[in-house]
């Protein structure tokens, strides 16, 4: 008992303190949501839309871009790259909306949950941290890129999308056919591992050492949060282009 | 740690929207920027080809003038040295008719008065030899 008085005071000095499963509950009706999500995702989505109008607010077309302008198009530049490594010059352009804010949205949830103390605000019940670090939000976008594929399977080639579950050959049709539920449960327990391990890992840390033996890890947490981004939206992209294209025009 | 509730539609509904809204702030201006770019850069980038080839054409055919200019100069330099040296020829050759005609005339002089002073040497010495005859032999006998 006094151990854990011990303890009790040491985590009163510190801002880590380790809570999974806690959740601060808004209540809509009879709906529950994790109201420390959307406060933290507010503030990512508000990030993100003050960038942009800020990127847009005059735009130079005939001079060198400067400032936000430019870092946004440079943004945009690497986004399009991604997407049109994965879908090819000719179908990228209309899923570059939807890949391109999976990263942004990914991404700076990442950063932000590994570069802002969230823990010096404090909320009721539990503590603020990046969006993608609950279960709901990487499932909903897992969810979401699902419904995309099959959108773009069934929008380019109608029931002919089938033709993709028996193509090349009919044996690995439950293979297939399982692969569209291993898609999203891969994309949302990636993401929400990788993110909640970090943070975790870096907690414990904190806990344990306070000075700058964390440190490392966190920088390595800035790195694997940039690159889970990157696999999430990569992977949309691979999804949606594997949807689109036939086994047939792949190789011809 | 895993519980859904509504956080999972409520999310992907708000990512949708975040979507639509930067599809509208975000992703359609700066790709208009950076195709309208693109396009001005392509644009400007064929006007200087075409200048530039514009400027080469005008370079060879200036320089294809130039080398006709030079090889005109050069024939006419050769023309006027053939001519001046067809006039020297000319020159020269009629000098030195001139000349043969001047050594000619004085030869000619020459001769003349040779002729005139072996004449006028002739008669004399037929007067002198008279004159020794007369003193020799006495007047009367040279008749």
């Amino acid at each position: 008992m006094e151990m854990i008085n011990a303890l009790n005071v040491l985590n009163s000095f510190s801002l880590a303190e380790i809570e999974v499963g806690n959740h601060f509950y808004w209540e809509i009706g009879n709906l529950k949501i994790h109201g420390q999500v959307f406060l933290t995702s507010w503030f990512v989505i508000a990030i993100l839309i003050l960038a942009s109008l800020a990127a847009i607010r005059n735009v130079q077309i005939q001079k060198a871009p400067s400032g936000i302008q430019n870092f946004m198009e440079f943004v945009l530049e690497s986004l399009r790259d991604l997407a049109r490594a994965q879908l090819g010059e000719k179908e990228y352009r209309p899923w570059l909306p939807f890949i391109g804010t999976l990263f942004l949205f990914i991404f700076v949830s990442n950063w932000s949950g590994a570069l802002i103390p969230w823990k010096i605000i404090e909320i009721p019940n539990s503590e603020l941290a990046a969006p993608t670090n609950d279960i709901n939000t990487t499932v909903a976008l897992a969810l979401l890129t699902s419904i995309a594929y099959f959108y773009a399977g069934f929008s380019k080639k109608g029931l002919g999308y089938f033709a993709n579950y028996i193509e090349p050959i009919p044996i690995l049709l439950p293979i297939k056919i399982l692969e569209d539920f291993t898609k999203p449960l891969s994309l949302s327990f990636r993401l929400f591992g990788n993110i909640l391990a970090d943070e975790l890992v870096v907690a414990v840390l904190v806990f344990l050492v306070p000075l700058f033996v964390p440190l490392p890890l966190m920088a390595l947490g800035l790195f694997t949060s940039a690159i889970q981004a990157l696999v999430f939206a990569t992977l949309a992209g691979a999804y949606i282009h594997e949807a689109i294209e036939g086994y047939d025009e792949e190789h011809e | 740690m895993f519980d859904f509730d509504a956080t999972l539609p409520l999310m992907a509904v708000q990512f949708l929207i975040l979507m639509f809204l930067l599809n509208q702030i975000f992703y359609k201006p700066l790709n208009n920027a950076l195709d309208e770019r693109a396009d001005y850069i392509r644009k400007n980038q064929t006007e200087a080809r075409e200048r530039l080839s514009e400027a080469k054409e005008l370079a060879s055919q200036y320089e294809k003038q130039l080398a006709e200019a030079r090889k005109e100069s050069l024939q006419i330099i050769a023309a006027a040295k053939a001519e001046a040296k067809k006039i020297a020829e000319e020159q020269i050759a009629e000098a030195q008719k001139e000349a043969q005609a001047k050594r000619e005339e004085a030869a000619k002089e020459i001769d003349a008065q040779k002729q005139a002073a072996m004449q006028s040497l002739e008669q004399q010495v037929d007067v002198l030899s008279r004159q020794i005859l007369e003193k020799l032999l006495g007047p009367e006998l040279v008749k």
